[in-house]
């Protein structure tokens, strides 16, 4: 029993982790109707900006306070991707409105290649790392009710509080506020909202500002737990499942997309993978998303598709 | 036609000229709108009605004229100006946030007054919770007015046509606009849903003063409810004045029905 809630827990945490990188897609998508393919890359590049900044400020501006280079590193990289979003708008966004979806995901795809290689121009493309100062030992938990208790990754643990709060923030944000149902509205039609007075430019860029940050915690995250390296782009691939699990358009779906993946990924690999050889964690998540494709397209909270003919 | 007062000019559109590459969709166009009147654009197909409303409200820039809203020029805005301005529209091909309820659509058209801070109305808190509250019962006095009430939780992607339309119509409302645009709001409906829309269209007029302009193409209609039709054909002014003037005009005629060589 011990053992079997070690392997939940474990899996939470990883699926609270994939859920951070899902909302960026889902943030996108719902204010813009664009499957951004470039939230991977931004994910990267942020993490890029954060791991060198904390490395740079204490040289340049020479102390040795590692919060306070954290600190730093954290809000130049946050105002670095609201460039980058206010730069996509400009340049990119703004000369595709009202385009096909099509287009849109193509333009991100350019957005991809040009994060990828400029981060690591600008910042290298060796292996940083990050560190925030997260407890790396592991605890025990619930050592009372069980003997020797569930070991928990206080990491992890820490992590999967940060993407709680940032969740919940979000959700408020789309659910509750006016600027919120003006992202929705822009998602279905951009000149209808435009008609009734939402500025379409505002709008894009406050939200690819919140996806930037949003691709910075998760970023910094997946970052003190893997080092910040090319490979972490792989792991807005992992996001894709999620997103297509818990439905494009909603922030609680990635959530509980991103827990389920998460979850099944861990269980399946120890209790159906040693029946079949192992290895299913790499490709359980690919699968079930097929599944999903074929049943429930719209997945398990997105707007169901209507289509009148 | 019932005696409302119309007052002075509110809209007045001059020698507006608009084309696509090589294509003129309008040439040198001209006309006034007053407040408080039932203003119709009509003309056949392609005749560019509504490149002509796209251009009122800021969806295409004219090469050349000027258009004055209250006696303010304004020459190149965005869509999202024009409706800070108080002109509000719909569309021809529906377009409504689909996904999203027939409440929260309308409510949308309400974002513009919503000042509070976004914070509060993330917690609906304080003054956030009484401006929620205030433009929802504007919202429901809408509503009540179109007669949708069944569907207010509906997603408008649900709804037949015709009540389409008027969520359409209701989302402009909302706006609390001067000046409606509406583009052909009764195009594909039935004799009984075109009544209503007519009589929805009248009750705006009526009750809130709002100074409409619409494109139609049914004649029947048009002759009914507008006070003054300008007439567009192949992007030019053929003919504008009260309903039965434009209906005599020579040049009117000849547009609908050709003339015998």
């Amino acid at each position: 029993m011990g053992f079997f809630l070690e392997t939940l827990m474990g899996g939470l945490m990883t699926g609270m982790l994939y859920s951070l990188v899902a909302l960026g897609f889902v943030l996108i998508f719902k204010a813009s109707g664009v499957f951004n393919f470039a939230q991977g890359a931004m994910v990267l590049f942020a993490a890029l900006a954060m791991a060198r900044f904390a490395e740079w400020f204490p040289q340049w501006l020479g102390f040795e306070n590692k919060i306070l280079a954290n600190l730093l590193a954290f809000v130049v990289a946050g105002a670095l991707m609201f460039a980058v979003a206010w730069l996509v708008e400009r340049l990119v966004l703004r000369h595709l409105v009202n385009q096909d979806g099509a287009v849109l995901l193509m333009a991100t795809l350019g957005i991809t290649y040009f994060l990828d290689g400029a981060g690591q121009t600008l910042f290298g493309s060796d292996i940083y790392k990050i560190d925030i100062g997260m407890p790396k030992e592991p605890m025990f938990l619930f050592q009372s009710v069980f003997e020797g208790g569930v070991l928990v990754s206080q990491e992890d643990l820490y992590a999967a509080v940060i993407a709680a709060l940032l969740v919940i923030a979000l959700t408020l944000f789309f659910q509750k506020t006016s600027t919120g149902r003006a992202l929705r509205a822009v998602a279905d039609d951009h000149q209808a909202a435009q008609s009734i007075g939402i500025p379409l430019n505002r709008i894009w860029i406050i939200v690819w500002c919140v996806a930037g940050v949003v691709a910075l915690v998760a970023g910094m995250i997946w970052g003190s737990k893997l080092g910040v390296q090319f490979s972490l782009t792989t792991v807005a691939l992992r996001a894709l499942p999620v997103v297509i699990l818990g439905g494009l358009t909603s922030v609680p779906g990635a959530i509980i997309g991103g827990l389920i993946i998460g979850v099944g990924e861990k269980l399946s690999e120890i209790y159906i993978g040693p029946l079949v050889g192992g290895g299913i964690e790499i490709w359980f998540a690919y699968v079930l998303a097929l599944v999903f494709l074929l049943f429930r397209p719209q997945g398990l909270f997105g707007e169901k598709i209507i289509d009148r003919v | 036609m019932n005696q409302k007062k119309i007052g002075d000019v509110i809209l007045d559109v001059r020698n507006i000229s608009l084309s696509f590459g090589g294509v003129k969709a309008l040439t040198d166009i001209s006309f006034d709108v007053r407040e408080h009147e039932v203003r119709a654009i009509i003309g056949p197909n392609g005749a560019g009605k509504s490149s002509m409303l796209n251009c009122i409200n800021g969806v295409y820039t004219p090469q050349s004229g000027t258009i004055a809203f209250r006696g303010r020029t304004f020459d190149h805005m965005d869509s999202h100006e024009v409706a800070e301005m108080g002109i509000a529209r719909t569309f021809q091909n529906l377009a409504l946030f689909k996904g999203m309820s027939v409440l929260d659509n309308i409510m949308t058209g309400r974002n513009l007054r919503m000042k509070s801070n976004i914070l509060l109305q993330a917690l609906r808190i304080g003054p956030a919770e009484r401006e929620e509250v205030r433009h929802r019962e504007f919202v429901e006095h809408i509503i009540d007015f179109l007669e949708i009430q069944a569907y207010r939780k509906t997603p408008v992607g649900q709804l037949p046509y015709g009540l389409q339309k008027r969520v359409d119509l209701g989302r402009a409302l909302a706006l609390e606009p001067q000046v409606l645009l509406l583009d052909e709001p009764m195009a594909g409906m039935n004799v009984e849903e075109k009544q209503d829309m007519c009589r929805f269209v009248l009750d705006v007029n009526d009750e809130f003063g709002t100074t409409i302009v619409l494109i139609e193409h049914d004649m029947g209609v048009v002759m009914d409810i507008s006070d003054r039709v300008v007439v567009l054909d192949y992007g030019k002014k053929i003919g504008d004045g009260t309903p039965d003037e434009v209906r005599n005009n020579e040049e009117v005629i000849s547009a609908y029905l050709g003339t015998s060589h």
